[in-house]
């Protein structure tokens, strides 16, 4: 049962992660920076429980305030220029991210322990939920209500005229200029709402893996997430969602058979997909079909 | 004062043997920076095939113990996979939908990267270099290798500018990067000349890999993230299209790198790397010269 | 407004593009509340006039005057909220959104932005959207196809979204790049009534067209270009008569 509840944990945060380069993506600009907001809420919300006894929740909120600084900062620069550039300065800045948890020391003594972030070797005991007495279980679950509440919150975006002005400026950025939008304003917030999510989707990363260190968020990791809104298809906040059981379904199947390769079958599955399906599993005309599908049974 | 002459010598040092590595940065970049022009998309499995290629070399070295062998087939089998690359991320997809094959391409790299760390285990392959010494001007040393990696690189890029610029091949490149319609009516296949320009930048990252390989003196799989991101830095910087650019951008990129790792050490070097580029782009977007070839 | 009369006024306005003079020391007063056609051979800088009025490209030299206020200078979005809209030669609509999201998100002029809270006017679903959005749905005649995807629906119909997507923030000059392109007579006609209906609410319209029975039988005023200059300027009438605008277009026998 354990073995499920992990599983359903996995899910739950890496549809955070897809999530939150869904937002970004609806802007039409490729981020590669996604795992390293989600790094810095992990480190953040773990310094924050393990060194200054938060309260797990806390942890978690603050963790993603912190992602949203950072994204903001970081989108000033790199959106005011063609989206390409966007794709290498996120890149630089995923590396950058680790290269720093990589030289990043800060340990303080628990009783007889040190405990805190040590460079290579990462951040270990991470041990809010086992010393708080919440089981796997507990945990799933705890996971989902974030997860629930975030794509509640993107569906209603999806709704509002927030959402439509985000895809306005995905769809054509002249035209978008020309009725009036600025577009650094909209693809800054873009970035700031994902780099929300993926420092919440961070800090509960940290917490139900207990260890981190830089090398997790590496640019496999970015990839994945973007791989998701783009299999997924970008229509709506459920394409992401189905991604992630798909791809992470296939790869834990691929452990059975192809064990340590798997990383090898996803890379393919990506040129694939990209060949079959170029606007994702769940793109507008697909919706469209299912709409009609629904509405005649 | 004789430390602080020492010092400085040191420094002086650590730049140019930065400007002599720095050519292979310009070499990547370059490589980027000619796809961009040519069909307005980035290939993020350029740096992945270009170590890739010289890996491959490294299994005919085993066959034929010359490094100069070694180099030119790691060139060709750089070229022969960037043909697969452009066939598998490029030539069936959506011209009109940029982010497929650029999803593509990071698919590719992911893929390519796990091949080359299956194959070895993860280890670190030594890798043939041509020469080792050190030449020395009073303390000023000069290494020979990279000295050649250098030569390597200039000749390379000669050998780029010859295609470029005086064949039928180069013509077609720039003409299709210039106005690929008109070009296609002019009867030049798109496709054919895509394909070639993909071969053509293979070749140059292999040249790339290999003079990588030689003067780190091993090969390893952590190479292909940094190189790909420096690759891509050196282009943002150079100017997206711009093949001077480039060049000097690597030289810079390279010899900053290495002062930063005599001030800082080697852990923390790649970080300022980083910063490097994000000060370009808050203060100059465009690069060094914005595009050149590629025009809308 | 300019003393004259002018909403826009263009100063000497130029623009090359690396050695081509696209346009060449531009002088135009466009007044207020007429209808003002700019025609010209193609590639005489017609395009690019109405691009560095709305500033998709900076200036080379010169001044562009809205409303009596230099905005050479001023980003594009903001042109938008002090009053200028504009079409685009190839109809460039939101094609994944739906006719209603495509009026919804252009709704961004000065009273716009003044007129409602953060809440109404990002947060809320379209419910709350202000009656302006349906009435510009029937002005337009879409409001039957206001949920189908911009990109499904027909030429003309795509054509009408642009025109009434420009005036979903009540601008006070509309620029309209060659608007008639590939019309029927038909279409040209109900185009023709809706600019002269919009000229009776005061608005100031720049028409760039090719189309002359539109140009001739709408406009109040017209400048003629040619490799970037003008080269003509007064009524249809004296435009139609005038030798240098017959020889730019049809060249010396």
């Amino acid at each position: 049962m354990d073995f499920y509840f992990g599983l359903i944990q996995l899910i739950g945060v890496h549809t955070l992660l897809g999530l939150s380069a869904y937002v970004v993506l609806l802007t039409n600009q490729v981020t590669m920076a996604q795992a390293g907001f989600f790094g810095i809420g992990a480190y953040v919300a773990a310094m924050l429980t393990v060194l200054a006894d938060f309260s797990i929740v806390p942890a978690i909120l603050i963790a993603g305030f912190a992602g949203a600084l950072i994204a903001c900062l970081v989108g000033f620069p790199a959106l005011r220029v063609k989206g390409l550039m966007l794709v290498v300065a996120t890149l630089a800045f995923g590396e950058f991210v680790r290269l720093f948890f990589f030289n990043f020391d800060y340990q303080i003594a628990k009783g007889e322990i040190q405990v805190g972030p040590l460079g290579g070797e990462g951040f270990r005991q991470i041990r809010y939920f086992p010393e708080n007495g919440w089981t796997t279980g507990d945990v799933a679950l705890f996971v989902w209500v974030f997860v629930i509440l975030i794509m509640a919150g993107l569906w209603w975006m999806d709704r509002s005229r927030i959402g439509a002005v985000l895809r306005a400026v995905g769809e054509d950025e002249l035209a978008a200029q020309s009725v009036g939008l600025n577009l650094t304003a909209v693809k800054v917030s873009a970035m700031t709402i994902g780099g929300f999510i993926a420092g919440i989707g961070g800090g509960i990363y940290a917490h139900y893996t207990t260890h981190i260190e830089q090398s997790n968020f590496n640019v496999l990791l970015a990839t994945f997430a973007i791989a998701y809104p783009i299999l997924g298809g970008l229509s709506n906040v459920f394409g992401t969602l189905l991604a992630v059981v798909f791809i992470q379904g296939i790869l834990v199947e691929g452990l059975r058979f192809m064990g340590d390769w798997r990383n090898l079958l996803f890379g393919a599955l990506i040129v694939l997909a990209m060949n079959v399906r170029p606007r994702g599993l769940l793109d507008e005309r697909a919706m469209m079909t299912l709409k009609r599908l629904f509405s005649r049974g | 004062m004789d430390d602080f002459l020492l010092e400085l010598i040191y420094v002086v040092q650590s730049i140019v043997d930065g400007i002599l590595f720095g050519t292979t940065y310009a070499l990547i970049g370059i490589g980027f920076t000619l796809i961009f022009g040519v069909m307005h998309k980035l290939n993020l499995a350029y740096g992945a095939v270009s170590i890739g290629g010289a890996y491959a070399s490294l299994m005919i070295f085993h066959l034929v113990p010359s490094p100069i062998v070694a180099y030119l087939a790691s060139a060709v089998a750089t070229g022969a996979f960037g043909y697969l690359v452009y066939l598998c991320c490029f030539r069936f997809l959506p011209l009109s939908n940029p982010l497929a094959p650029l999803m593509a391409t990071v698919g590719a790299f992911l893929f390519i990267d796990e091949v080359i760390v299956h194959a070895t285990n993860g280890m670190p392959e030594p890798y043939p270099s041509v020469f080792d010494e050190m030449i020395f001007f009073g303390e000023f040393g000069l290494r020979s290798d990279l000295l050649f990696v250098f030569a390597i690189g200039l000749i390379s890029m000669l050998v780029l500018m010859y295609v470029l610029y005086r064949t039928r091949l180069g013509l077609a490149v720039r003409a299709v990067s210039q106005q690929p319609v008109a070009a296609e009516l002019c009867g030049m296949s798109q496709e054919r000349t895509n394909a070639i320009t993909f071969v053509i930048t293979g070749a140059l990252g292999g040249v790339a890999g290999a003079m990588i390989g030689a003067s780190v003196g091993v090969l390893s799989p952590l190479l292909v993230a940094p190189i790909t991101i420096k690759g891509l830095i050196v282009t943002v910087i150079g100017g997206l299209g711009s093949i001077p650019g480039a060049i000097i951008a690597g030289l810079a990129v390279g010899a900053f790198e290495n002062l930063f790792q005599y001030f800082r050490g080697v852990t923390e070097r790649d970080m300022y790397v980083m910063l490097l580029l994000f000060l370009f782009l808050t203060f100059r977007p465009g690069g060094i010269f914005s595009s050149s070839i590629g025009r809308d | 407004m300019a003393e004259n009369g002018a909403i826009l006024q263009l100063k000497g306005l130029s623009k090359n593009f690396g050695g081509v003079q696209a346009v060449d020391m531009l002088d135009l007063d466009v007044p207020q509340g007429r209808i003002f056609g700019l025609i010209g051979p193609n590639g005489s800088g017609k395009s690019t006039t109405v691009n560095l009025i709305c500033g998709v490209f900076p200036v080379s030299a010169g001044n562009v005057v809205f409303g009596g206020r230099d905005i050479t200078g001023l980003a594009p979005h903001s042109r938008l909220t002090i009053g200028v809209a504009r079409t685009f030669q190839n109809i460039r609509l939101f094609n994944h959104l739906t006719v209603w999201q495509n009026l919804w998100v252009a709704q961004n002029g000065e009273d716009d932005k003044a007129g409602q809270n953060f809440i109404r006017r990002w947060v809320s679903g379209p419910g709350s959207a202000r009656q302006q959005v349906e009435e510009m749905l029937d002005f337009s005649g879409l409001a039957h196809r206001r949920d189908d995807l911009a990109g499904n629906l027909a030429f003309g119909e795509q054509r009408r979204l642009e025109l009434a997507r420009a005036l979903a923030a009540r601008p006070q000059m509309l620029l309209l790049d060659e608007p008639a392109a590939g019309m029927n007579m038909e279409e040209v006609g109900q185009l023709r009534d809706r600019l002269m209906k919009l000229r009776e609410t005061g608005m100031t319209i720049l028409l760039v067209e090719h189309v002359m029975e539109l140009v001739m039988g709408v406009t109040d005023h017209i400048a003629v270009l040619n490799f970037g200059k003008k080269i003509a300027e007064g009524t249809p009438t004296e435009i139609q008569n005038d030798p240098l605008v017959r020889e730019a277009y049809l060249g010396t026998a």
